[in-house]
């Protein structure tokens, strides 16, 4: 597919005023798109091609499309009719809820795993990193299902695979399942709370690590342990990987633990994060949000996404990843424009249409196009705003217009 | 007088559904009512016939919930409408109002026709009540009033409103009595106030000279307090004596209030009982803020003090996160609360409708009652908790008995600026 996207907006520096940064400059260009690639970028004043198709932008403006880096596409009411969560006392009661609820989702999980990422794709994400449930109950099932249907979606969306032992590694004796599930098309190792799910700490981690030296795999480790504990897991983790090797291939999900350290503590973690190359990935919560601007400055990898949605676990969500970044900045007070607008980041794998002094970085001449138009005169604006993407484009594609969308979120009556 | 029309096949819920006697689910019945006169005049199961002539609109099986109330938003300072701008790095609060009180004057001519697309969002997110603060100040003096007074009384069919006049830059900081007493007279209905401690520098002078512009003009009072943790107390405390000295009792809230969340339940526990003892209200906008704390509201709602939720403001000089959608601000209260079952979900509706929920703790049908008004949303959903939790679409909204359709080019956050 080779065309331009005419009259495209596109960030080009700063303003200052009274030196501050008190805006975004932008200027309308045209782009053209072969093989996947942006390939020429002439501003809108230049004269185009006329023998080659083009689509009006109409001063719409491009962003780096966004991952959604932590999901659980397997299990989910959302599409479906309304259920409320369940009170329960604690996390192993929920467990057990779940585990009677599995095998009844199982007939709908293909159809609302499709419809969630339609909404997703709409919402102007690419990429997906799922945890796919790997127990006794569901077995391989719920990762066969997840290949299917991320399969089907391989024309809009990159997906990543972590299998998920959701009720525990060594708890629910799923080490077997595990080596299975990663030979079955997982692709990612994952783990859940080796204390307070698996009651052991060393072993747990260890058969974690050893699966993923056998699938040489990464790993990405649900950490919602507390205090102390979970800064003792982490510092273990980090042990771990520096005799195994496993440095730059490693990532806690969540890490509540952040979220109640001392500064002290904070950056202690972070030099060790750094030092071992684990990536943090959050859905920022509202309780402990972890720290992540403090983080991020230190030089932590952080990645966002919105964690489970509607589903037994929480009632909750929108699959909107740019809210995500939006209450990131909200919560942290990210409110001026360059703040805001960097927030970006967070979402797109670490690009933004401008560095940190201002100049362009993005879309350059041979950057894959992977890219959203929105409404915005700005990221800043387009992060405020939750823009909404009007269209998708994924390898050169347009794999999203929003004429297409339908409402995916609602239960409702009809 | 209107018209009388039956609304047919109205979703309304009927009770709880248990297991154990653990709430899952709600039952709801479909039934037609009766509007007239801005009231709900009859109320017939759907399985009944209705013999009489009388127009028909058909819910197709919408549910039915009180409409809700922004109980605390500053109409006065949007950028709604204007350009995309963000907010300027400052480093403290004086220096946000000297920021403002250069923005203000700027923006003056926008006032009106800014405050009339809050107002269309507002309604159009299911309220038909807005209690709006308007800045008193030296740099816009009484203009702010008067327009967004001529805003507001273009939406009388909508919905009803309070004005409260607020010293955004202090009683006493700005030299702002004398505005405020005019304001009370050129159609402000509340008292408003400040951080008597953080922006005034005296709080028992402030605190004094507030509630003797409220005794003067016969005025509830609605104060702003930021100031946190037992410097909020205290002004608390301060006000309260105050109260009890002018007999203004069951006529003071107090917005914010974050310093309840700021301090030990124990203690919280003992303000929430001179709250009920004065009757004074609680009006929260449960900011996000990581540094900010937001009020304990089981323990309030347990003690049973009024806490209602405000949106606060939209895109302005202060903030560019606001969105002007009252539902989804309680939803977002519940995600921070875990409310995430059925019954804390529906409980929750309360804090945007003015305490009316459609059943009450035991479960019980207790709204809408025949003689109750008219002033009802219609939302594509279940029940209460599905309307929270999923932040369901409002498709019309009933105020005293006139339905509005909801406009949705309004009411999605793209349209803000263009």
């Amino acid at each position: 597919m080779a065309f331009y996207i005419k009259n495209v907006l596109l960030e080009t520096g700063y303003i200052e005023e009274k030196n501050q940064i008190a805006a975004t400059s932008a200027s309308l260009f045209h782009i053209y798109v072969k093989d996947g690639i942006f390939q020429k970028i002439i501003p809108a004043g230049h004269p185009v091609d006329v023998n080659i198709s083009s689509i009006d932008a109409n001063r719409q403006l491009l962003l780096p499309s966004f991952g959604q880096m932590h999901v659980h596409l397997d299990k989910t009411y959302f599409s479906g009719k309304w259920k409320a969560v369940t009170a329960v006392k604690n996390r192993f009661v929920r467990i057990e809820e779940e585990k009677e609820l599995l095998p009844k989702m199982q007939s709908t999980a293909h159809l609302r795993a499709e419809k969630m990422l339609q909404h997703f794709l709409a919402n102007g994400t690419t990429r997906v990193r799922t945890h796919c449930n790997i127990e006794p109950v569901s077995q391989l099932e719920n990762l066969a299902i997840t290949r299917q249907v991320l399969t089907e979606f391989s024309g809009g969306i990159a997906g990543e695979i972590v299998a998920f032992p959701q009720h525990g590694l060594l708890r629910s004796n799923s080490e077997k399942l595990m080596r299975e599930a990663m030979r079955s098309g997982a692709t990612i190792v994952g783990g859940v709370d080796p204390g307070t799910f698996d009651g052991n700490i060393e072993n747990s981690l260890y058969t974690t690590m050893d699966i993923a030296v056998e699938a040489d795999a990464d790993i990405d480790i649900h950490l919602h342990e507390l205090g102390a504990l979970g800064i003792f897991t982490i510092k273990y983790l980090a042990k771990l990987i520096e005799e195994a090797g496993w440095q730059n291939r490693v990532t806690i999900s969540h890490a509540y633990c952040l979220g109640t350290a001392s500064l002290k503590e904070v950056l202690e973690i972070a030099e060790l994060l750094n030092g071992s190359g684990i990536s943090l990935a959050s859905s920022v919560p509202m309780r402990s949000t972890i720290p992540i601007p403090l983080l991020a400055e230190k030089g932590v990898k952080i990645d966002l996404g919105t964690d489970n949605l509607v589903d037994h676990w929480s009632p909750f969500g929108t699959g909107a990843v740019i809210e995500i970044a939006r209450k990131l900045a909200e919560r942290f007070n990210l409110t001026d424009e360059k703040s805001l607008g960097q927030t970006l980041r967070y979402i797109t794998g670490g690009i933004t249409p401008l560095d940190h002094n201002g100049h362009r970085v993005w879309p350059k001449v041979g950057d894959k196009a992977d890219a959203i138009l929105v409404n915005a005169t700005c990221s800043a604006e387009a992060v405020a705003l939750r823009a909404k993407s009007s269209m998708v484009f994924y390898k050169g594609n347009i794999v999203f217009q929003d004429q297409w969308k339908e409402n995916l979120m609602q239960g409702g009556v009809k | 007088m209107e018209q009388a029309y039956w609304l047919t096949n109205v979703r309304l819920e009927t009770g709880y559904k248990t297991d154990n006697g653990r709430v899952i689910g709600t039952i709801t019945e479909l039934h037609h009512l009766l509007i007239q006169d801005g009231k709900i005049e009859d109320i017939k199961k759907a399985s009944e016939e209705i013999q009489d002539e009388r127009k028909k609109i058909d819910t197709r099986e919408l549910l039915a919930l009180p409409s809700f109330q922004e109980s605390h938003f500053h109409l006065d300072k949007s950028y709604i409408g204007g350009e995309w701008k963000a907010v300027n790095p400052v480093n403290n609060l004086i220096e946000r109002l000297e920021d403002e009180a250069k923005i203000l004057p700027i923006q003056l001519a926008k006032v009106k026709e800014r405050a009339k697309l809050l107002i269309e969002k507002i309604a159009d997110a299911g309220s038909t009540h807005i209690r709006t603060h308007v800045n008193i100040d030296p740099y816009v003096g009484l203009k702010h009033l008067e327009y967004v007074r001529e805003a507001l009384s273009e939406y009388d069919n909508r919905l009803t409103y309070e004005i409260v006049a607020f010293p955004q830059h202090g009683l006493l900081r700005s030299d702002a009595e004398k505005l405020m007493r005019k304001a009370m007279k050129e159609g402000a209905t509340i008292v408003g106030g400040l951080d008597p401690g953080g922006v005034d520098g005296y709080i028992e002078r402030s605190l004094a000279m507030m509630m003797d512009i409220a005794v003067e003009a016969n005025a509830d009072i609605d104060m702003h307090l930021h100031d946190g943790d037992y410097l909020g107390i205290y002004t608390m405390n301060k006000l309260f004596e105050m109260i009890e000295e002018s007999g203004w009792i069951n006529r003071a809230s107090i917005s914010h209030g974050f310093a309840l969340g700021g301090i030990p339940e124990e203690e919280a526990e003992e303000v929430a009982d001179r709250f009920i003892e004065l009757g004074v209200g609680l009006k929260s906008t449960a900011p996000m803020r990581a540094n900010t704390t937001i009020p304990p509201f089981l323990l309030l709602k347990r003690k049973g003090v009024s806490v209602a939720l405000g949106c606060d403001s939209m895109f302005d000089s202060w903030g560019s996160f606001g969105t002007a959608d009252i539902l989804e601000r309680v939803g977002r209260l519940g995600e921070y609360y875990r409310w995430t079952d059925e019954r804390s979900l529906a409980e929750s509706l309360g804090y945007i409708t003015n305490n009316r929920t459609p059943l009450n703790a035991s479960g019980t049908k207790v709204w809408p009652k025949i003689g109750d008004k008219a002033n009802i949303v219609l939302v594509n959903a279940t029940c209460s908790a599905e309307t929270v939790a999923r932040k369901s679409k409002i498709a019309y909204v009933l105020h005293k008995g006139k339905m509005f359709e909801v406009n949705e080019k309004i009411s999605t956050e793209t349209s803000v600026f263009r």
